[in-house]
């Protein structure tokens, strides 16, 4: 055996205390090996404290300078401040000396690889990693997922705020002419999309969409286009648009992404750094739906210029907001939406865009 | 037996011993970055390893009378208690997205919970740590942690931070009276006394924060009003200052807010460790300057965040070492004769393997 070859009678390892089992109590001492046993034996005796074969000791694996614990098999312990004793019979023993992920913490120049690493790698988790995370929910959300949320959010509403709509037959008959044809268009069918009226009470003129492709709009956004239903069609192509491109599932998994990312470093930055990386996450995420918006707004171009109606229908839906609500508000890095105004230029250079104009920034 | 004459730390009289924490930046760097990259290679997997390499080398390096203490959580017995905690809040979480009725749901059953998870927490966090070879342990159970924490909180947040003593000391009294060592206990009772005093001047700090922006409102007044009378008036050039003003005002709450809690926080150790006993006769104590305690707190997150995190393990490093040198204990009578007579008792040996960490709480 190799053991016996290297070890001469009361190899001396490293220098301690000695532990009985679950006791305060010790013992100055040295750990040894002796006959291919390792063993605690008082400082100035000979008779052993503990003793066992190497696989029936534990030892604590190296952690920076702290110190060693060797637990015996009788539940005695030995403590030392010697690791690099410890270490070095380990490694004699081929037993890898303080292991791989000390070895790679250590304060060597090589730590630097480790450091770009660490960034490179943090850096495309947050890119690839998280994006990929949330497509992969996504693709696995089984359907009647959105399906419930959207009959539970519906149903809450009608209780708390909508009432049945109020608009004249021929008014919702328009609209939803319209809606069909725009539906159409969309690669999952006209059958994908219902299409709700409802007195929208205290939340006013607005439209939105479920993820399931329920979509509701207000009495009082129809009437406050007046008799422009290509306009209305418009904001609704818009709402398809959210659904298409998963919007509100995808901003829940990326919000619940990041949280995870964030509370599984936590440890490691400290907690007022978290409370910093939180509130950074926050304005992420708004900048998130105004990304969103604009993907919308996009798509409904190109559903209205699919279906034959005025690309630029939603447009006038922006000019309108700007004139009844006077909302002249410029994007800032606090809001959901994007401003306004700039809404609507990138809505017209987008239809120049599609209809085969060139870009006119590039003039 | 024969080691019977020479059991007893080496060199130990009674009276006062102050910890002293050995750590280094450079070291806990290597390890620091290291759990960093193989947290993010394992998708968070390795943050349970990583927390407890993290908490050994901290632990390991906090010595008293020349021995250190030690963590013994296992990474697989934290994990696994972190995806039983995860797996729950998911599915309260889903429940209540599906059902829109219930979306309370999830806060009434962590608010049930949590005194519970607290409870268990302590204990986890308690039966892990041990100093010289005895485990601590803590017996509080949950109705203790609901009144420290759930209704301790809830007064002080309902009486605008007046009665934060208040909560102050009953956490205290919660976990430092149900702590106990080899069997004997730890008593503490802070008196309201020096809490209040402690507590003037953080709320005197907060005072004058709020102070700052009342003035930002005032100085805004012109542009505030009429924004909220008719939404949307004001001209983008308008609404610059007012954009600006709220960043500043943000900023300034959190900053008077932070130091005015940590103020605090050093105050409240301090009343409380000195107000603690251990088995009625050993006496606790720490002399934190509140004021060098605000700085180093502050001026780490400074520095962590100007390095992009790289000089995080500096700033944890530079806080133990602060905290823990101006922490100690008196001990009454002879150190060795006390610690030959400590012995672990029953259930907070090897029984935290069937515990899970519940909520994360550090020593």
């Amino acid at each position: 055996m190799k053991g016996s070859i290297l070890a001469s009678d009361n190899a001396a390892i490293a220098a301690g205390e000695w532990h009985p089992a679950g006791s305060s109590r010790s013992v100055e001492a040295r750990l040894i090996e002796r006959a291919g046993e390792i063993a605690a034996v008082p400082v100035g005796g000979e008779k052993p404290l503990a003793g066992a074969g190497l696989s029936w000791v534990e030892i604590s694996g190296r952690v920076g300078s702290i110190p060693r614990r060797v637990t015996f098999p009788d539940g005695s312990i030995f403590e030392t401040w010697d690791n690099d004793g410890v270490d070095r019979y380990l490694a004699m023993r081929g037993k890898g000396g303080a292991g791989l992920v000390h070895w790679l913490e250590q304060f060597r120049l090589r730590l630097i690889v480790i450091v770009l690493l660490a960034f490179v790698l943090g850096g495309a988790v947050y890119r690839w990693g998280v994006p990929l995370l949330v497509e992969v929910a996504i693709a696995t959300t089984p359907p009647i997922v959105p399906q419930l949320m959207a009959k539970g959010t519906l149903e809450a509403l009608d209780q708390t705020t909508f009432s049945p709509t109020k608009l004249p037959d021929d008014r919702r008959k328009d609209i939803a002419d319209g809606f069909a044809r725009i539906a159409a268009q969309s690669p999952r069918g006209a059958g994908a999309y219902t299409l709700n009226f409802r007195d929208g009470g205290l939340i006013g003129p607005n439209a939105f969409a479920l993820p399931d492709g329920t979509l509701v709009i207000t009495d009082q956004l129809v009437t406050m286009a007046g008799g422009d239903t290509e306009m209305v069609v418009g904001v609704l192509a818009h709402e398809i648009g959210h659904v298409e491109l998963e919007h509100s599932l995808r901003q829940f998994y990326r919000a619940a992404g990041m949280t995870g990312l964030i509370m599984l470093i936590a440890g490691d930055v400290g907690s007022a750094v978290e409370d910093v990386l939180v509130q950074g996450g926050g304005l992420l995420a708004l900048s998130y739906s105004r990304s969103a918006e604009a993907e919308a707004d996009r798509r409904s171009v190109e559903l209205m210029a699919k279906a034959g109606y005025d690309p630029t229908a939603i447009a006038r839906f922006f000019a309108l907001l700007e004139e009844k609500l006077g909302d002249k508000s410029n994007t800032n890095i606090l809001s959901t939406h994007p401003g306004t105004p700039q809404r609507k230029k990138d809505i017209i250079d987008y239809s120049r865009i599609i209809s085969g104009q060139s870009d006119p920034d590039l003039q | 037996m024969s080691f019977a004459e020479s059991a007893r730390p080496a060199g130990q009289a009674g009276g006062f011993h102050r910890i002293v924490f050995t750590g280094k930046a450079s070291e806990y760097f290597g390890i620091w970055i290291v759990n960093v990259l193989l947290t993010i290679v394992t998708l968070g997997i390795y943050s349970a390893w990583a927390k407890v390499r993290r908490n050994r080398y901290f632990f390991g390096n906090t010595v008293l009378l020349g021995r250190s203490f030690e963590y013994h959580a296992k990474g697989l017995q934290i994990l696994i208690g972190r995806l039983i905690v995860l797996g729950g809040f998911v599915v309260l979480n889903i429940i209540a997205a599906l059902v829109p009725i219930l979306v309370l749901l999830p806060t009434l059953v962590v608010l049930i919970a949590l005194p519970w998870l607290v409870a268990k927490g302590l204990r986890f966090s308690a039966r892990v740590t041990s100093y010289r070879n005895v485990r601590f342990d803590f017996v509080g159970g949950a109705g203790g942690a609901f009144k420290a924490f759930i209704l301790g909180s809830l007064l002080a947040v309902i009486t605008i931070g007046i009665l934060t003593p208040l909560a102050s000391r009953w956490v205290a009294r919660y976990v430092g009276s149900n702590l106990r060592y080899g069997g004997k206990a730890f008593e503490t009772d802070p008196k309201l006394g020096p809490l209040y005093k402690s507590w003037l001047l953080s709320f005197l700090i907060a005072l004058v924060g709020l102070g700052i922006i009342a003035l930002l409102v005032l100085m805004n007044l012109s542009l505030i009003l009429p924004m909220i009378e008719t939404p949307g008036l004001l001209t983008p050039e308008q609404q610059i200052p007012l954009i600006f003003s709220a960043v500043i005002g943000y900023i300034v709450l959190f900053a008077t807010f932070g130091i005015a809690g940590l103020f605090y926080k050093a105050g409240v150790r301090n009343v409380t460790w000195s107000a603690t006993t251990f088995d009625g006769q050993h006496q606790l104590m720490s002399d934190v300057s509140r004021t060098r305690y605000t700085w180093i707190a502050i001026s780490n997150v400074i520095v962590t965040i100007l390095t992009l995190g790289l000089m995080r393990p500096w700033a944890a490093v530079r806080m133990a070492r602060y905290t823990w040198e101006h922490t100690g204990i008196t001990f009454t009578g002879d150190v060795g004769e006390l610690f030959n007579r400590i012995e672990a008792q029953g259930s907070a040996v090897g029984s935290e393997f069937m515990d899970f960490e519940g909520f994360d709480f550090g020593f």
